[in-house]
């Protein structure tokens, strides 16, 4: 472990670092354009240059290795002479766009401006005009002139995705950003490269000209499209939310996420979701208060189980509830005393950087909270086999993942026959034209809890827009369910139910929002995922 | 504790002096009068003796740097100057402004396709038009900004649009003079 100073400061660095991390971890700010955790050293930028005694000349910060003795200084008049250089040979050509440029508030090029650059303009030629909102992809945007040739994003197609689409042409003064001919920035990442882009050159599609980034709020959470579990960040504003972010996580996702899950969240703000419990009386479905149709759901659960035995009554479980939730909901199969409890997973393609086969979040958290058959339950396929052979006379579905997966055939055939259909879901589907009782849920961007994923990390999410008219989570759902169908108080409190969890269920021993924290908790491996 | 009665006696000074309150009033009962009468008679025979602007027949001519309220500058070419880069909607001490920006196919990229200000709120302070960038909200000398209703007091894009030459002599002028542009 070799000993440096840095401004006076005695650090102890790892053996064979680069001066730039080591300094940014032990918060000296060391200002860079090119160089990013994630991929591999550059040196193209010349921003980092710090002095080092015995050098005869300023060195770039991230391409020098630590060594022992070393006496680095980065606040010497030499150093802020050559970023003032590095800032104004960057502005020469740099367009006047903040007004309209949608990085504006977030842009190192801003920032560093402000912080080593010079108030005044000396030249006088003018800019150099390049292309201008050039589509490079389905989802990217390239604005060449605003590209300052730091390469990060290069370095990310060739090194992270091995797609190679972009590259700097031509040489000097003459560089710029391209992609390739024929090749558009199309990979199922791309949108990484407008984070990662130091200025506003590379900008999503999505988020062109949506809002000023000063204005939106972040929260911590967790992508809910594939059980990876990509740690995230949900930026929001007047309760709607403007775009999603990776938030890094060495143990899941690095500094990525994809771009299927990063644009996945517009259904939080869809004007068509279920707001109101539905009941049908007669033909048609009607709009009612919260307590008749939890009644009525109480009601017939109760009555079913009493005249025809527990076995007639079925629950497909949604692998996209928090443990929370679906501990909850595993309580009401038990006082149910139901064996046919299932969970509903769409399964489709994964890769080999991110993206998992399972299309939920909570795949993992649906296993481990039990919500699979037990012996002699009946699975999801054998559950609308005996609803069609009229067996199953109750079925209460949570979202609608059974519709992408079951047999349509015999999903028909089963809905048909089932006496009562009870669906809890975001959106309206073929499932609720055929319910009884529709009870709205609400999306994950509206709950706190956590969602375990593939790999049996523990992570948390947070609310991050307000429900509307006070619409209860799925998991209060369940607890007043609790309350109409046996004794007790039940209540919905994350904190307090993953308490619960820590103490019922063996695998998560211990648990707790604090040992979740804002990395997540790996659980232990013994505790094998049961699939 | 029991209760004990305490007489007080008043100085003779504040016995005086709410007698003198009593004049105090009086005489301003008088001097309001004695306006409204003279106001009256001069207003009768036209020939008014003091200073009264008969609004809204009458309107005082602002001058030319004067502070009322926002309005947004329109380019010749009937659109506005404003690129929703949304510095005033931050600047604004009162949070009176929303702007929902949006893209176009003209060379500035970007325009508000929702630009309000509820003026019920604005102080005119102008620190909007010093945030602006691009000179396109400045003061106006409007101030008239009663309406029947909350929802009235809240104006739109359209209703905040002014010719660029209206502006040109009058708070443009200062505006490049007094933030050195
Ligand atoms: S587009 Fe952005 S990330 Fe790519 S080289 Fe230019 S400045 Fe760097
Ligand atoms: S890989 Fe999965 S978890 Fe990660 S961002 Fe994509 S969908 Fe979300
Ligand atoms: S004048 Fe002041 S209060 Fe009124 S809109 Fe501008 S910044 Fe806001
Ligand atoms: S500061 Fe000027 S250009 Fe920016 S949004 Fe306000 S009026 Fe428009
Ligand atoms: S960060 Fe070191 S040269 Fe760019």
């Amino acid at each position: 472990m070799p000993k440096i100073t840095i401004d006076g400061r005695e650090i102890e660095a790892p053996a064979n670092a680069m001066l730039l991390p080591v300094a940014l971890e032990n918060g000296v700010h060391v200002p860079h354009y090119c160089w990013h955790a994630k991929l591999s050293v550059d040196g193209s930028c010349r921003m980092c240059q710090v002095e080092i005694e015995g050098s005869p000349k300023l060195v770039i910060a991230c391409n020098t290795p630590v060594r022992e003795g070393m006496v680095v200084r980065t606040q010497t008049p030499a150093v802020q002479n050559a970023r003032r250089g590095v800032m104004e040979l960057l502005l020469v050509n740099h367009p006047l766009d903040c007004p309209i440029c949608d990085k504006a508030g977030e842009c190192l090029l801003q920032d560093y401006s402000y912080a080593f650059g010079s108030r005044q303009t000396r030249t006088k030629e003018p800019r150099r005009k390049l292309q201008k909102r050039k589509e490079i992809g389905p989802r990217m945007i390239l604005d060449q002139e605003r590209c300052i040739l730091c390469r990060r994003c290069v370095r990310f197609c060739r090194e992270i995705t091995h797609t190679n689409e972009l590259g700097v042409f031509n040489m000097g003064d003459r560089s710029m950003l391209d992609v390739m001919e024929g090749q558009p920035l199309a990979n199922d990442y791309s949108i990484n490269t407008a984070d990662i882009c130091p200025v506003g050159a590379l900008e999503s599609k999505d988020f062109h000209h949506k809002l000023r980034v000063w204005f939106l709020k972040k929260t911590p959470s967790v992508c809910p499209s594939c059980s990876n579990g990509c740690n995230i960040t949900v930026h929001h504003y007047r309760d709607r939310i403007w775009r999603m972010m990776p938030r890094r996580n060495d143990a899941v996702n690095e500094s990525w996420m994809c771009d299927h899950g990063r644009l996945n969240y517009q259904q939080v703000g869809d004007e068509t979701r279920l707001r109101q419990p539905q009941l049908r009386r007669t033909a048609k479905l009607q709009t009612v208060a919260w307590d008749e149709a939890l009644g009525y759901v109480a009601r017939t659960l109760r009555d079913t189980v009493r005249t025809h035995g527990a076995e007639s009554v079925g629950v497909i479980a949604s692998p996209h509830l928090t443990n929370e939730e679906l501990f909850r909901l595993g309580q009401v199969v038990s006082l149910l005393g139901t064996k046919n409890v299932d969970t509903a997973l769409v399964v489709g393609q994964g890769d080999n950087l991110l993206i998992k086969p399972e299309k939920a979040a909570n795949a993992r958290g649906a296993r481990d909270m039990g919500l699979r058959p037990t012996a002699g339950g009946l699975n999801v396929a054998a559950m609308l086999e005996a609803a069609a052979a009229g067996k199953l006379r109750v079925l209460y579905i949570l979202g609608s993942d059974v519709w992408k997966v079951a047999d349509p055939q015999a999903l028909c055939g089963a809905l048909e026959k089932v006496g009562c259909l009870i669906v809890q879901d975001v959106f309206d589907s073929p499932l609720t034209e055929r319910a009884q009782v529709v009870l709205p849920s609400l999306t994950w961007a509206e709950k706190t809890g956590t969602f375990t994923n593939v790999k049996g990390r523990v992570q948390q999410i947070h609310r991050a827009v307000a429900p509307r008219d006070e619409q209860p989570s799925d998991g209060e759902i369940f607890s007043r369910l609790l309350n109409q169908l046996g004794e007790g108080q039940w209540h919905f409190e994350a904190t307090a139910v993953l308490e619960e969890i820590a103490s019922a269920v063996p695998a998560y021993a211990g648990i707790s929002f604090a040992r979740v924290g804002a990395q997540g908790f790996a659980l232990p491996e013994s505790a094998g995922d049961a699939a | 504790m029991a209760t004990q009665t305490v007489a007080v006696r008043r100085p003779l000074a504040m016995r005086a002096g709410f007698i003198r309150s009593a004049f105090a009033i009086l005489k301003g009962l008088w001097i309001t009068n004695r306006h409204f009468w003279r106001n009256l008679w001069g207003f009768i025979i036209r020939k008014p003796t003091v200073f009264t602007v008969q609004f809204p027949e009458e309107r005082l001519v602002q001058p030319n740097a004067f502070r009322g309220m926002p309005v947004l500058v329109q380019m010749d070419n009937g659109k506005e100057r404003c690129v929703a880069c949304g510095l005033c909607e931050w600047a604004c001490p009162t949070d009176c402004i929303t702007i929902y920006p949006a893209e176009t196919a003209d060379e500035i990229e970007r325009y508000p396709r929702v630009f309000d200000i509820d003026m019920s709120r604005c102080m005119f302070c102008g620190l909007c038009e010093e945030a602006c960038p691009e000179e396109a909200i400045v003061m106006s000398q409007n101030v008239e900004i009663c309406a029947y209703s909350r929802r009235g007091t809240l104006w739109h894009k359209d209703d905040l649009l002014v010719p660029v030459d209206k502006l040109l002599d009058t708070r443009l002028f200062h505006v490049r003079r007094g933030y050195d542009r």
